[in-house]
């Protein structure tokens, strides 16, 4: 038992640490709190044998890492979109374009009938 | 994330014409789009909506724009940068020309339609990369629309006319094809969002294609003011689900 928790302890808290600089950085929180479960109940097995491995404190110092690392990663990352220039040039020239088509189109296409004003049945 | 605008575009679409009493021509929805990993909802994009007036020297188009833009801790793993627009009649909000411009990561395609509505066809012209273009010209349904111009149109639905559980069905042109979405009206609902406490539409989505997952997990609440601005979404489709929340909104008609 005692080895099967140190195990599941150790490739939670990795998983975590790699989940915490991950931008998926919230997801870290569940193999975050499966680590301190797995190492608790390492740790109380190994306890009860009369010694405790180093392994079973490293994986604490790596889950306590990972959720350091999540929760300012959820406190100070600002959710904004950078690097918009390409987009705002796209749309631009795409406004430049239309409405050049635009003019090409006959003047009655654009003109408003009086059927457009009527509902059509669903 | 094309799927999940065409879920937004279904949201919008319509396949009527009536007066345009809710779309001003110098409006702003700015949306977050969250995405459910493991159970835990993340912030993936920001879609903004937007409306503007376009001057040719025949007439006056109002021209709906929609981007969708990941954010910025995203770029380096997936980076989209899409634009849909249709120009409209600022009236009846009928549309004259759609484009769309699909820039992710090392995906690019663009489409564009020219509507005739005398003869009922559309000219289409697509685009991929290293110049690949192709033509075709098809017909389309009355009252058919575009993604951007359906997804506005449905703001001018008169849901107080509903009862609870009626259903509306929907042509949508995507992707130079015709699909049939349906819309059921499922009442009213108070919900917060971030610009207050709204009492909205609340009504569910499908669609004949596979691209939603069932009419009742794709839901949208649109306030139930003239306004009918969509405030907040949820959605599933094949991969997974995700929410479509409000983060501002200016320049409202009324």
């Amino acid at each position: 038992m005692k080895k099967i928790f140190t195990i599941l302890a150790l490739i939670t808290s990795f998983l975590a640490i790699i989940l915490a600089v991950l931008p998926v950085s919230n997801l870290a929180i569940i193999p975050a709190v499966l680590a301190l479960i797995f190492g608790l109940l390492a740790f109380y097995f190994s306890k009860k044998t009369g010694q405790v491995k180093k392994i079973i404190q490293f994986t604490f110092f790596l889950t306590i890492m990972a959720l350091a690392i999540t929760t300012y990663k959820a406190v100070f990352t600002k959710t904004e979109v950078a690097n918009t220039d390409e987009l705002e040039a796209t749309e631009t020239k795409s406004e430049e374009d239309a409405i050049e088509e635009l003019e090409e189109l006959e003047i009655d296409d654009i003109e408003i009938d009086e059927s457009e004003l009527e509902d059509i049945e669903l | 994330m094309t799927r999940f605008l065409f879920l937004l575009i279904i949201l919008w679409s319509f396949t009527f014409n009536a007066q345009n009493t809710a779309v001003s021509s110098n409006e702003k929805l700015v949306y977050t789009a969250s995405y459910n990993m493991s159970g835990i909802l993340t912030d993936i994009a920001q879609v903004t909506m937007e409306t503007s007036n376009v001057q040719t020297s025949k007439a006056t188009l109002l021209r709906l724009k929609c981007t969708a833009a990941t954010y910025s801790k995203w770029d380096d793993f997936f980076r989209i940068r899409d634009l849909y627009e249709s120009y409209v009649s600022p009236k009846t909000l009928k549309p004259y020309l759609y484009k769309r411009n699909i820039n992710e990561g090392s995906y690019f395609k663009a489409m564009k339609y020219t509507y005739s509505h005398k003869t009922n066809t559309i000219k289409s012209v697509q685009t991929k990369k290293k110049n690949q273009v192709e033509n075709k010209d098809f017909k389309f349904s009355l009252g058919a629309k575009d993604i951007v111009s359906t997804l506005y149109n449905i703001r001018l639905i008169d849901f107080e006319g509903m009862n609870n559980g009626s259903q509306k069905t929907l042509s949508i042109i995507f992707d130079r094809k015709e699909t049939k979405a349906y819309i059921t009206y499922l009442g009213k609902e108070t919900i917060n969002t971030a610009i207050g406490t709204k009492t909205c539409y609340k009504i569910s989505i499908g669609s004949q294609s596979k691209i939603l997952e069932g009419s009742s997990n794709n839901v949208l609440w649109l306030t139930a003011d003239t306004n009918k601005i969509i405030v907040y979404g949820k959605f599933k489709i094949p991969v997974g689900n995700g929410e479509l929340k409000i983060k501002s909104a200016s320049g409202l008609k009324n």
